[in-house]
């Protein structure tokens, strides 16, 4: 399932993240119409030193390949983000990326 | 075979006990509120989400949409307040689901969210959040879709 692109940057103890994930969204109806099957992202898990960070519930009515833009403290140059995904098939997929 | 047989035991322990671990202070709302990601109205979403609580109008949440959205596959939204808010929720009318996207704010995190959504045809968009006291804020804008995203 989805890639994941991870963009993160640490001023003055704010960190902004870009995060794209790649994936179809598509709901129920939009895979019939399209003849597919329906793949969507329903949880987004963003991590920081054991702690959490960010947490979304989606469904299949965000943007394909969502792209989510936050910003968060208590996290410094060079910790480690991680990201852990989970799709309406009960997939996860976990991406990690330095803070930069 | 005996110290194979003992160590393949060992990972099946270690990975029963982590796997709770991952979901700790972590609220999935598609397994806490199943029914909430199926009703078709905004307004009947809301209850089943946040309870029948009294809903109040806010302008401390900063809600950033397009009035004309040329593109309904991509309607660019951004979120942001100063208020101590536990839970951040998107609903909309247009499409076969209300429910959008729920946003659970950690301990000690300000609400600044930009993403993206689908959208059908024009219709209002409903932001719910729920303060760390218990109170509901809520929010609306319409927005006009000229070409329908969702494959309609």
């Amino acid at each position: 399932m989805a890639k994941m692109k991870i963009k993160a940057k640490e001023k003055n103890g704010v960190v902004k993240v870009k995060a794209m994930f790649r994936s179809l969204m598509a709901d129920k109806e939009e895979a019939e119409k399209k003849k597919i099957k329906a793949e969507y992202i329903t949880h987004i898990l963003g991590k920081a030193n054991g702690k959490v960070v960010f947490e979304a519930t989606t469904s299949g009515f965000m943007s394909e390949n969502p792209l989510i833009k936050f910003s968060f403290t208590g996290a410094k140059k060079g910790d480690e983000l991680e990201f852990v995904l989970t799709d309406n098939h009960g997939k996860t997929k976990t991406g990690k990326k330095k803070i930069k | 075979m005996e110290r194979r047989k003992f160590l393949n035991l060992g990972l099946v322990a270690a990975a029963a006990v982590l796997a709770p671990m991952t979901n700790l202070n972590a609220v999935n709302f598609r397994e806490t509120k199943p029914k909430a990601w199926e009703i078709e109205k905004s307004a009947d979403a809301i209850k089943e989400m946040f309870g029948a609580g009294e809903l109040k109008t806010t302008d401390k949440i900063k809600f950033t949409a397009p009035k004309l959205a040329e593109n309904g596959g991509s309607i660019p939204i951004s979120l942001s307040t100063d208020l101590d808010i536990e839970t951040i929720a998107l609903f909309q009318d247009a499409n076969p689901r209300a429910a959008t996207v729920v946003f659970s704010v950690p301990e000690g995190q300000k609400v600044d969210y930009s993403f993206r959504i689908k959208m059908r045809q024009t219709a209002v968009v409903t932001i719910v959040a729920k303060a760390k006291d218990g109170t509901l804020y809520t929010l609306a804008k319409e927005i006009d879709v000229s070409i329908g995203g969702c494959g309609g």
